[in-house]
């Protein structure tokens, strides 16, 4: 179920945000809560630029705005995944049966903070040959040895996984971290924010996608804003220690 | 004794490709070898080496003839993962290679998806942890390692799954000397005591030459020998600077370590002339040998040693004579004192974090200079380059130009990339160069700077398809473009064959000729001896010497190069030594 309500998208992205902030941990992953607003913002405005390039009228700028905010609440929230937690000890709280694809969204997600990284290398690189790198003329400079490095990366990975014995079926655990009440609470509360959202929004309505033509002051459930806040506590709780 | 491997007629076409990568090839290696495949760069080694695990052709593609056999098992039959527990594989960048993110956890990877029992698991990274010193890495993420601590990591991973047969690509190209022979020396270890298999493709054959007991040699067009690490270099022409020594001079055989060099040069002061047939007993044996050659032509280093501090040297035997006025000119003091250095740090104090990594340096770069910074892994070789290009502001002291002010990057001073990929993205060697000249608004030219790099002839080619040295060439060529008087380079030789080296080389001192101030970061202790005019130590964040390379590191038992071990200071390089004893 998806809303293009403002009233819930701001709350949530409130949610992502202060998590973010009180939560963001060390390492190249904190940079990306930034780098996906940044595109979100991006697609906001290209969304509402579309539009502008055909007839338009106050509807369907508004409806091509709150577009592209809900997917760059979307974006909000997974930058915020991607710069508090730790894939990787994510992948140690997943039980056995689940390694696979743990493992495979580990690797996706790390993609964000190493390409975050490169770009940096790269750069850096073609500053010393006087390619200014605010220029949008510098974009191959910058793109293609990120994109190619970034292939070639993909490439060693799989093939260092297949003659590391990755995919042989049998499988046994060097360690397992357990749950803690931190990764509990947290499990806990996002499933109980997200069905309150889906159940109330189900028997009350709340105009989770709100009329813009003709142009309708969007109504609110004030049930959905709390729902949507809700997202927020992970960030208050204390985070577990390291084993 | 049974073997490790199995070639039978083996040849190899890659996708697309003109000519076989390999071709005809049949060798077997018994169990408990260690392993070195050599050859210049594009001669097939990697594909030697990646067809022992069956990454050629399971993820190569192509097409493969013949049988390859792994410990009974073929290749051809099996996919890469269905060997993993009896090879182990160390890639050429192992960064890329890990799987998952601390380090304790990655050796634990191949043991986990071959089902090894937990306890098992635990005791075995233990003793490889122990094994290759990287006890206190444990918690580190494998992300932020260096290039050295990478290295020794993926070597790790690979041994806790207990294979019967290492292969490693260039195993020691980010570690300091001293590092590289520690992993060597723990890789004989299990080569001697558990009967493990290494196959290691190495450039560094100073490193490697005295530890393998084979080798196998790869030629343009796919050939491979299988042979003594004496005849398989010969063959394929190549060899450590002893080596090549020997053979400028005549001598049969050539030696292939320090210790066989200063046997054959010993039996001079000692009157017996050395024999020329068998290296194994070459010092005791009568004969005709290099010893005839060198005597009379050259005077002990020890007397001319001797008025300087230096530590006791190891049971060597006298020196052979060198001729006082053949012996290279070691200029007196640092000579960059007499003019005006185009970028300076003095009092420099650099951090990374809370972290002090530079504490305090006074280091000038002059024109016509070619400066080698020498040290450890991690002694801040890394973080001076970044300071004086401008990129890592100093925490305290100050980096400035001639004309006073923090150098610019890409104007006052340019810094080459570690890694060339980050930085080539046109079409051609051409354009390439020409993005750079376009950015300074000029036109043209890129044949003028393509000419000394010897890299006229590919200026059309594709930047991606060409070898890494030659890659790290258009990249320099890219970067001394910029038109910045300074060029500082970060480890330029990982992955250089001897023939790139020596282009690397020449460019560095054509740039020096005309006015440029060179600087380069390098464990290569040949290079160093071979280009710098000046050698920065490094220890520690702290400037341990200075000096020309005759007097930094002739003494230094990890950083001398071969000649200087043999012949003493101020002998670095095997050209030197040869127009000495040769030229009356």
């Amino acid at each position: 179920m998806s809303t293009t309500n403002p009233f819930y998208l701001l709350p949530l992205f409130a949610a992502a945000w202060f998590v973010h902030s009180a939560r963001r941990i060390e390492g190249p992953g904190a940079r990306s809560f930034k780098v996906f607003v940044l595109f979100g913002a991006l697609t906001v405005g290209t969304r509402t630029a579309l539009v502008l390039l055909g007839p338009v009228n106050r509807g369907s700028v508004l409806a091509a705005m709150l577009e592209g905010l809900r997917v760059a609440v979307m974006l909000a929230v997974f930058g915020t995944f991607s710069s508090v937690t730790d894939s990787w000890r994510i992948l140690r709280l997943t039980p056995r049966r689940f390694h696979e694809p743990a493992l495979a969204a580990a690797l996706a997600l790390s993609i964000a903070p190493r390409t975050i990284v490169a770009a940096a290398r790269v750069r850096e690189a073609q500053r010393m040959r006087g390619i200014e790198p605010r220029r949008w003329r510098a974009l191959p400079a910058l793109a293609v040895p990120v994109l190619a490095t970034g292939m070639e990366e993909a490439g060693t990975l799989a093939e260092s996984m297949d003659a590391r014995g990755h995919g042989r079926g049998r499988r046994s655990s060097y360690r397992t971290e357990p749950w803690g009440p931190a990764a509990w609470a947290t499990a806990t509360t996002a499933a109980l924010a997200a069905a309150v959202f889906l159940l109330v929004a189900r028997a009350l309505g709340g105009g989770l996608t709100p009329s813009t033509f003709p142009f309708v002051w969007p109504e609110a459930s004030p049930w959905l804003v709390l729902a949507a806040l809700s997202f927020s506590l992970p960030g208050a709780l204390r985070p577990e220690t390291r084993p | 004794m049974s073997h490790a491997v199995v070639f039978d007629g083996v040849s190899f076409t890659y996708p697309g490709a003109p000519d076989p990568a390999l071709s005809e090839v049949s060798f077997g290696l018994e169990e408990g070898s260690f392993v070195l495949v050599t050859g210049p760069t594009g001669a097939g080694k990697s594909t030697l080496i990646r067809a022992m695990n069956g990454l050629v052709p399971h993820f190569s593609g192509g097409s493969l003839t013949g049988s390859v056999t792994v410990a009974g098992r073929r290749t051809l039959d099996l996919p890469p993962r269905k060997l993993a527990d009896i090879v182990g594989f160390v890639p050429q960048d192992p960064g890329a290679a890990f799987v998952v993110d601390r380090v304790e956890d990655e050796l634990a990877y191949g043991m986990e998806n071959l089902g090894v029992p937990a306890a098992t698991m635990r005791r075995r990274a233990e003793e490889v942890m122990d094994l290759l010193a990287i006890e206190s890495l444990r918690n580190r993420s494998v992300r932020a390692l260096s290039g050295g601590e990478r290295q020794r990591v993926a070597i790790a991973a690979a041994l806790t799954t207990a294979p019967r047969l290492l292969l490693l690509d260039e195993p020691t190209s980010q570690l300091d000397p001293q590092g590289a022979e520690d992993v060597l020396a723990a890789l004989q270890r299990l080569v001697h005591d558990l009967g493990l298999t290494v196959v290691v493709a190495e450039h560094r054959l100073e490193r490697v030459a005295g530890f393998v007991d084979l080798a196998l040699g790869c030629s343009p067009g796919g050939k491979v020998v299988l042979g003594s690490p004496a005849e398989t270099l010969g063959r394929v022409g190549t060899g450590p600077p002893v080596t090549r020594l020997g053979r400028m001079l005549g001598w049969s055989p050539a030696p292939l370590t320090v210790r066989e060099a200063r046997r054959m040069v010993a039996g001079t002061n000692l009157g017996a002339p050395v024999a020329g047939d068998s290296r194994g007993d070459a010092s005791d044996a009568p004969g005709e040998g290099p010893a005839a050659q060198v005597e009379g032509h050259l005077s002990s280093p020890a007397s001319r040693r001797s008025h300087r501090q230096s530590p006791p040297q190891p049971p060597t035997p006298p020196g052979p004579r060198l001729r006082p006025a053949a012996a290279p000119a070691v200029p007196e003091g640092s000579p960059s004192q007499a003019r005006v250095p185009l970028v300076r740090a003095q009092s420099l104090v650099a951090a990374h974090g809370d972290r002090e990594v530079l504490s305090g340096l006074d280091v000038g770069l002059c024109p016509g200079e070619i400066v080698a910074l020498v040290g450890r892994n991690g002694s801040g070789k890394t973080t001076l380059l970044r300071c004086l290009s401008g990129l890592h502001p100093p925490a305290r002291g100050t980096v400035e130009t001639a004309a006073g002010g923090r150098p610019a990057p890409g104007l006052d001073v340019a810094l080459c990339p570690q890694d060339p990929d980050m930085m080539l993205f046109c079409e051609t060697v051409r354009e390439e160069i020409e993005a750079t000249l376009a950015a300074k608004g000029l036109r043209g030219g890129a044949g003028a700077l393509a000419g000394p790099l010897g890299l006229r002839d590919l200026l059309e080619s594709h930047p991606r398809d060409l070898s890494a040295g030659e890659r790290l060439l258009v990249a320099a060529a890219a970067v001394v473009a910029s038109g910045a008087p300074v060029l500082l380079l970060d480890e330029p030789t990982r992955g250089l064959d001897v023939e790139s080296k020596g282009r690397l080389g020449a460019f560095l001192r054509s740039l020096a000729a005309t006015g440029h101030g060179v600087m380069f970061a390098s464990h290569d202790v040949e290079l160093v001896a071979e280009v710098a005019t000046r050698v920065l130590m490094l220890a520690g964040g702290e400037l341990l010497a200075d000096g020309h390379p005759a007097e930094v590191m002739a003494d230094s038992p990890v950083f001398s190069p071969q000649m200087a071990r043999v012949f003493g200071a101020p002998w670095m390089t095997p050209e030197q030594v040869a127009m000495a004893v040769r030229g009356r």
